[in-house]
């Protein structure tokens, strides 16, 4: 007897680890959503941690002035219920009435007043600094009624009130700050923070108090819980024996596997991440073969982009022309494009003076595979690459100490739908920009600070044109997330890569 | 029967019994084997690769080995993710391996026996300050250390053995240190000394052939860590860079897909565990041909 119940437990302990039962430890049976990140957060905190994951909670369990719809990109009415720009650096909101945050504080004035004016004293080191560093103050001006003042013209306001910028109680926080709030965070989201076990597992459940106003809408799954698993394999594992319900960043070859055994549903969306080629067009770091435009015009056309995007980075990515997402505000379309064209290459590599190509070097810090395959187009028209493979902080150094002629990047822009975030990083004139041309510096400010869109969008329509033609940077393509989750649940990515939970339902 | 023919009868004898100890060692002839096999391989790269081991083609990537349903023999080991032939990066893989191997040994050789042999000679403060150097180097962790100064230059073929050669030359110090100490009192040093031979001469002559034996021993144990370490730096993506063909790379390269074409990681994960098998029981076997106490 005992013989076959040790012989029983052992079957079925080697069939869970070869995944071919499928046990439900948890998921639809107990209403809960198991969720495996692959990174151990430093804070839960909104504005004290920059992760991805951190985004995708602050979703979940609080609640900005605004939100943005992430299928329309319409901004819409949340804590706010309206708002309207007094002038150019002032807008005043009325609030929602009879919201509670999940301690049963009330949400009102004193507590939108109290976050912004916490998040605009630079002494308290809210980060990044680029999503609070815009107004000057706040004020009350009823219970529920506030007036944002903002240190100069900022067009992209309303996309940082409707994402990033969140609001906290203020009676709890000034009691509890930052630390406090990362151990028990409290908000007015569809969901509330049940356990923290710092670095390894959070529990949410759903707020049942939720305001019923809100664009977000109520959530549907009772339970969620964070898990770090930090190996994909693992994670993988995980999934395949029920333990885990939800993945996500899975690479595409494992996305094409994991579809094809039929037994979870894979979902892929495009992000507002780009891949580019940044060159050292002005000689920041030395006289060297990028200074030359036709060079640069050589490469975007040794670069065959299509086929890396169909082969390799596969998924909704496209090949990008502008050096910004499609979807971005003032990301024109209607630019000079480069086609993949080796003998085109060639020639032009010719009449800058390097009929047998040349040696450069070039740094990546992500996607090695693709960079390889670029490696690969590059050799093909005679030029050959020192490759450098570094850790991202590395890699970033680097570049920003102008070490670097030329490097294959990535920006995915902190998810904020507007050129601003990405051009403007880039080709300002700041620490990343190798080329410092006045006339995209000049386009660049007009369109950044004005806060007529027809005047933005020419401004920057201008600025990429300038950029594209001179190939100051070779924008590639976009990247995609690949989700992989149980057939039990319904769930829809969107492109800002934050997965919106409360959205997601059982099947 | 002379003197001199009894003494050439002694050598031949001698020189057949060796050999019998090599012909009779099991370990001895399948380590070299392999490792004459590998050696082969490394160098005629160029003749028996099916392929150019950098050819990417991307319309044919994850293409599994023959003995798979859909294998083909146009790629007999598959193709990788970016559709490079996995046999051809194999073949240059071994030359990478070997060169690292042979290259970090001979660098850690040439340190650690200059630095054993004037300690174990000089003894004094010149042994002092070298089992000094010694505590300090072991002190050291190795993988550590190479990891740090690796992330700090930045990853290449030549750094790598730079790496690898100055990190392990301990374990030839303290063998030969100590080798050096027990023939250093032997009559014909000091016969040697009176006669007035210069230290030079001592060295080379006296002292060398004497302790060669065990360098060679050392050598092969650490060609094989050199090539173990190489494969764990380069996994870690701070080893050789692509494209280069190293194993240990391609185990790295792999791992994502290590659930669903597990022959990626186990093709280079074997190549790796025979080479280095091969190389231990060739230095096992040299030591216990060459010192009669030890052999059982």
């Amino acid at each position: 007897m005992i013989v076959k119940k040790y012989f029983s437990t052992f079957l079925a302990g080697t069939l869970l680890a070869t995944g071919f039962v499928s046990v439900a430890q948890a998921g639809k049976s107990d209403d809960t959503l198991n969720v495996a990140i692959d990174r151990e957060l430093e804070s839960i905190d909104n504005y004290y941690n920059t992760a991805r994951e951190g985004i995708v909670i602050s979703r979940m369990v609080w609640d900005g002035l605004l939100y943005r719809d992430p299928k329309t990109n319409e901004y819409l009415p949340n804590l706010a219920t309206s708002f309207k720009w007094v002038d150019s650096k002032t807008i005043e909101f009325d609030l929602r009435k009879g919201v509670k945050f999940h301690n049963g504080e009330k949400f009102d004035a004193d507590d939108v007043v109290f976050t912004l004016n916490y998040l605009a004293d630079p002494a308290n080191g809210a980060k990044p600094a680029r999503n609070v560093n815009w107004w000057k103050n706040a004020e009350k001006l009823g219970e529920y009624k506030v007036q944002l003042n903002l240190k100069k013209e900022f067009p992209a306001a309303l996309e940082f009130l409707s994402g990033p910028i969140v609001m906290y109680p203020n009676d709890y926080y000034s009691k509890a700050g930052p630390e406090g709030m990362a151990l028990k965070p409290v908000g007015t989201g569809p969901y509330q923070v049940t356990s923290v076990e710092p670095g390894k597992r959070y529990k949410f459940k759903k707020y049942d108090g939720y305001h019923a106003g809100s664009p977000k809408g109520s959530a549907s799954i009772g339970n969620i819980v964070f898990r770090t698993i930090a190996e994909s394999n693992t994670q993988l594992a995980e999934l395949f024996s029920g333990g885990i319900d939800w993945i996500w960043k899975v690479k595409p070859d494992q996305a094409k596997r994991i579809a094809a055994q039929g037994a979870f549903t894979t979902k892929n969306s495009s992000t507002m991440r780009i891949g580019y080629l940044n060159f050292d067009a002005m000689g920041r770091h030395s006289k060297n073969p990028m200074n030359d435009v036709r060079v640069r015009r050589a490469i975007a056309h040794a670069i065959d982009r299509e086929g890396i995007v169909k082969a390799l980075v596969q998924g909704e990515s496209m090949v990008v022309n502008s050096l910004c997402f499609p979807s971005q505000f003032g990301c024109a379309q209607d630019i000079k494009s480069y086609d993949y064209n080796p003998e085109k290459a060639k020639k032009l590599l010719a009449e800058a003076g390097y009929p047998n190509g040349f040696e450069t070097p070039f740094l990546a810090y992500r996607n090695r595979d693709f960079a390889e395959a670029m490696i690969n187009n590059l050799n093909a028209v005679g030029i050959t690459t020192k490759f450098e493979y570094l850790k991202y902080a590395a890699f970033r150094d680097k570049v920003q100490d102008g070490g670097a002629p030329f490097n294959f990047g990535t920006w995915g822009s902190y998810s904020i739908n507007d050129v601003s975030a990405i051009t403007s990083h880039f080709q300002s004139g700041g620490k990343d920009d190798y080329s410092k041309d006045p006339e995209v510096i000049k386009q660049l400010g007009i369109g950044d600070t004005s806060v007529d869109p027809a005047v933005r969008k020419a401004a920057y329509k201008a600025a990429l044109s300038r950029i594209s033609e001179e190939v100051f940077m070779f924008p590639l393509w976009s990247y995609n997330t690949w989700y992989a989750f149980s057939k039990d649940v319904d769930f829809n990515p969107t492109p800002d890569e934050i997965p919106r939970f409360f959205t997601a339902k059982w099947l | 029967m002379s003197e001199i023919d009894s003494e050439v009868l002694e050598s031949q004898t001698k020189s057949s019994a060796f050999r019998r100890r090599i012909l009779g060692h099991q370990g001895v002839m399948i380590g070299a084997a392999i490792v004459l096999a590998a050696v082969l391989i490394a160098l005629s790269a160029p003749f028996i690769a099916p392929h150019d081991p950098y050819y990417q083609d991307l319309l044919n990537r994850l293409v599994p080995p023959v003995w798979d349903s859909r294998g083909s023999w146009e790629h007999i080991l598959g193709t990788d993710h970016l559709g490079r032939d996995y046999l051809s990066r194999l073949i240059y893989g071994a030359r990478i391996s070997l060169l690292i191997g042979v290259g970090a040994a001979l660098i850690s050789g040439l340190i650690g026996t200059v630095l054993g042999v004037a300690a174990g000679y000089f003894g004094g403060r010149v042994d002092m300050v070298v089992t000094f150097m010694i505590t300090v180097r072991l002190s050291m962790p190795v993988v550590l250390v190479a990891l740090a100064v690796v992330a700090i230059v930045g990853g290449s073929l030549q750094v790598v053995i730079m790496v690898l050669g100055f990190l392990l030359w301990d374990r030839f110090a303290v063998v030969m240190r100590s080798s050096t100490l027990q023939i250093r009192s032997m009559d014909y040093v000091a016969a040697a000394q009176a006669v007035g031979c210069s230290t030079t001469r001592i060295l080379t002559t006296e002292i060398m052939p004497n302790v060669v034996n065990n360098l060679i021993v050392i050598a092969t144990l650490e060609i094989a860590h050199a090539i173990i370490l190489e494969a764990a730096l380069s996994f870690l993506g701070l080893g050789v860079q692509p494209p280069l063909p190293s194993w240990g790379l391609m185990v790295s390269e792999g791992k994502d897909m290590m659930l669903f074409e597990p022959w990626l990681i186990t093709i280079p994960g074997v190549a790796l565990f025979l080479l280095v098998l091969a190389i231990n029981l060739l230095g096992d076997g040299a030591r216990d041909i060459t010192a009669p106490e030890n052999r059982n």
